[in-house]
């Protein structure tokens, strides 16, 4: 922890450097650490290069993405050329754009982006995209086509076809239901709404409460709780994701409604997740929303290793999860 | 770090006029005035040595290419100095409002506000650049002054009055925008930005110095003249160091409260503009938990939360050495939970420090 005064100097003028830094800093120090990086030139490919992908994550601490970053590890785990190395953004677009100009500084081979919003990554997925670097959208698209192939579902059709199975199986000859909403402002919620109005349409469902659940099981049971005292009528609710409806569950018991059909999306194939709550009768239902992640790493191989080119959009399909198919799918998803 | 941290363990107590140095400390007390700037130099000095030493760190520790460190690219180093800026301006803010024993908790808030204002001007209400950033900035002042008002006036805990600021913020802006983002597009025609609002994204000088990052420095060397050399400085010390002393000596508490919490709201409502032009995008949800990212750098910055201690110059040291640190460890692929860990420990540090240090005066 002590310098020498002249160190401190020394030091001194770098920190100006950095602050100022109108001409570049002296760009070569012998006290380097040499550390390799993935090859300079991010159109090569072929099966005897190495090469580094940046994987950056709009926030690991929601369990899907975390899953989906646990997908692309244990898939470029069997690829030996491929380093993946991972930033999580925590839900915060600038520290995202951040984290991708990092990467182009590491000059990394290929970029995998599960964009945190579409707009405000549009431009550093573009930078990328311009120095040649292929980059996988995952999850959530970037606006205009600078990019090399999207991987994802579709939340419009997964909301639809939930509302089609309350439609049809749930509640054929209709009923009130309250809907549990993601976090007000972001794109899968209002897409995961509007799919699911598309989906009821006809039928005589109505909605008679709508509440934002911000994606979070202790918000998701408050709001139902609150839902249940106003409309104590209601015979099912559809959550947005799997853990407000887990919340919800435990508010309808609280109520003495342990058997109200609730729905939930992302059947994430994890011991907490929503299969395993299908499994034991918390969940009627959950459509699974894929991750992408093994994908991501299947195109990246094809770019780098085997130097093909990939499709630019891959929509990857959604499955309902009940009752019947619930383990079996659980140890499908985890077997490979 | 060393010089300081020899200084003898003397806990200020809290609250109490901290003119009266106790221990063997009392010999570094001097005449209110020249001392409190002797002190204020020393106090700079070691905020920038933590930002030296982790600079130094990083060169150190950085990966190289072709003989070159990355660290230093330029390149790099203004990615750095742009990431900082949004935390920065509003880390400016919040120095005057920590210098007066305040706290501001509603500047992430606000900042979403006017980064969806900025938006929906630009986008849905047709407005130019100056007429949106008149506008935005207006409202981040108003609210600004208004939390001071409520505060200094009624006399209500900064912290209460900004955390239910934190929630009206948040609240007006999902109002405003209607619970989504609002992408801004640009062009000449109707429902597109002027081409002009595109520069906040842009770089200068060949395309290097992000824009951003000279509104941060400008903002920074505005402030720290303004700490300087204007009686509005001394006021504001003043009230950090003992507000009742303040009053009773003259200085016009309230009036220089309601400033300190305009002004503050004023620069969230800057970050906010900044924000939108960064991303081309003003949603609802932005500026979450930046309130607490702007004061980890004060607070590295050495500034006291006890108020009356600190400058710009430090905050503005403690916001590129979090810049610095978080780029080191992505540069090094630290996993992302232990860069939490981390930047968390050097929090404690910098805290820590602080209260090695001797008591001073500010008048």
């Amino acid at each position: 922890m002590t310098t020498t005064s002249a160190g401190r100097t020394w030091g001194a003028a770098l920190a100006a450097c950095a602050l100022l830094a109108l001409s570049a800093c002296g760009t070569t120090h012998e006290n380097a650490q040499p550390k390799p990086s993935g090859a300079p030139a991010a159109t090569k490919c072929g099966a005897d290069g190495k090469y580094t992908i940046g994987m950056s994550q709009a926030n690991v601490a929601e369990p899907y993405r975390q899953r989906m970053d646990d997908d692309i590890r244990k898939a470029a785990a069997g690829v030996p050329q491929f380093t993946v190395n991972f930033a999580d953004a925590a839900q915060d677009n600038s520290k995202q754009v951040e984290q991708v100009d990092t990467f182009l500084t590491q000059r990394i081979d290929l970029l995998v982006i599960s964009p945190n919003e579409a707009t405000p990554l549009t431009a550093p997925v573009k930078r990328a995209f311009d120095q040649g670097i292929p980059v996988l959208v995952l999850d959530r698209k970037v606006d205009g086509d600078a990019y090399t192939e999207f991987i994802g579902a579709d939340n419009v059709d997964i909301g639809r076809q939930a509302g089609q199975y309350f439609a049809k199986t749930l509640l054929p000859s209709g009923g009130k239901i309250a809907v549990l909403r993601g976090l007000a402002g972001s794109t899968p919620a209002k897409e995961r709404q509007d799919g699911f109005n598309d989906g009821i349409k006809g039928s005589s469902i109505e909605v008679v409460a709508t509440a934002d659940g911000d994606w979070l099981r202790d918000k998701g049971q408050q709001q139902a709780d609150a839902v249940l005292k106003a409309h104590p009528d209601i015979q099912a609710i559809y959550s947005e994701n799997d853990p407000m409806a887990e919340g919800a569950r435990i508010a309808a018991q609280n109520a003495g409604k342990a058997d109200l059909p609730i729905t939930g999306i992302d059947g994430l194939p994890i011991e907490s997740g929503g299969i395993k709550a299908v499994s034991a009768g918390r969940l009627s239902a959950t459509w699974i929303y894929p991750t992408g992640g093994k994908e991501a790493i299947d195109s990246a191989k094809r770019l780098l290793v085997d130097c093909q080119q990939v499709p630019k959009s891959q929509t990857l399909s959604t499955r309902v999860i009940n009752k019947a198919n619930a383990d079996q799918v659980y140890a499908e998803l985890n077997g490979s | 770090m060393s010089e300081q941290t020899r200084a003898p363990a003397d806990v200020p107590p809290v609250g109490t006029d901290s003119g009266t140095a106790t221990g063997p400390d009392a010999s570094a007390e001097q005449l209110p005035g020249r001392g409190a700037r002797l002190t204020e130099a020393l106090f700079k000095f070691q905020s920038l040595f933590g930002l030296v030493l982790v600079f130094v760190a990083a060169v150190a520790f950085s990966p190289s290419r072709g003989g070159e460190l990355v660290f230093l690219d330029s390149q790099n180093l203004f990615n750095v100095v742009r990431s900082i800026s949004e935390i920065g301006i509003l880390a400016v803010g919040m120095t005057l409002v920590i210098l007066i024993g305040g706290i501001d908790l509603s500047v992430g808030s606000v900042l979403g506000l006017a980064s969806v204002g900025a938006a929906t001007l630009l986008m849905n209400n047709d407005v130019g650049v100056a007429v949106m950033a008149a506008a935005v900035l207006a409202i981040g002042l108003g609210f600004g002054l208004l939390q001071g008002f409520a505060s200094a006036r009624f006399g209500i805990q900064a912290f209460i009055v900004t955390l239910a600021g934190m929630q009206i913020a948040r609240g007006l802006a999902r109002i405003w925008s209607g619970g989504q983002g609002i992408s801004i597009t640009y062009g000449d025609g109707p429902g597109q930005a002027p081409v002009l609002f595109s520069l906040l994204g842009e770089r200068t000088f060949n395309g290097l110095v992000p824009i951003p990052a000279l509104i941060f420095i400008v903002i920074a060397a505005l402030a720290v003249v303004l700490l300087r050399v204007s009686a509005f400085s001394r006021h504001v010390y003043a009230i950090g160091g003992n507000e009742k002393a303040a009053r009773l000596s003259g200085v016009p508490v309230t009036r220089v409260k309601i400033i300190v919490f305009g002004i503050c709201g004023l620069l969230a409502a800057l970050a906010g503009i900044v924000h939108a032009g960064q991303l081309n995008f003003g949603a609802p949800n932005d500026g979450a938990m930046y309130e607490l990212d702007a004061i980890a750098a004060v607070v590295i910055g050495g500034t006291s939360l006890m108020g009356g201690r600190g400058s710009v110059v430090g905050t503005v040291a403690g916001a590129l050495l979090v810049g610095v640190l978080r780029n080191i460890l992505a540069l090094n692929n630290i996993d992302s939970n232990i860069q939490l860990l981390i930047i968390g420990l050097v929090i404690v540090l910098a805290a820590g420090l602080q209260r090695l240090r001797p008591a001073s005066v500010s008048s």
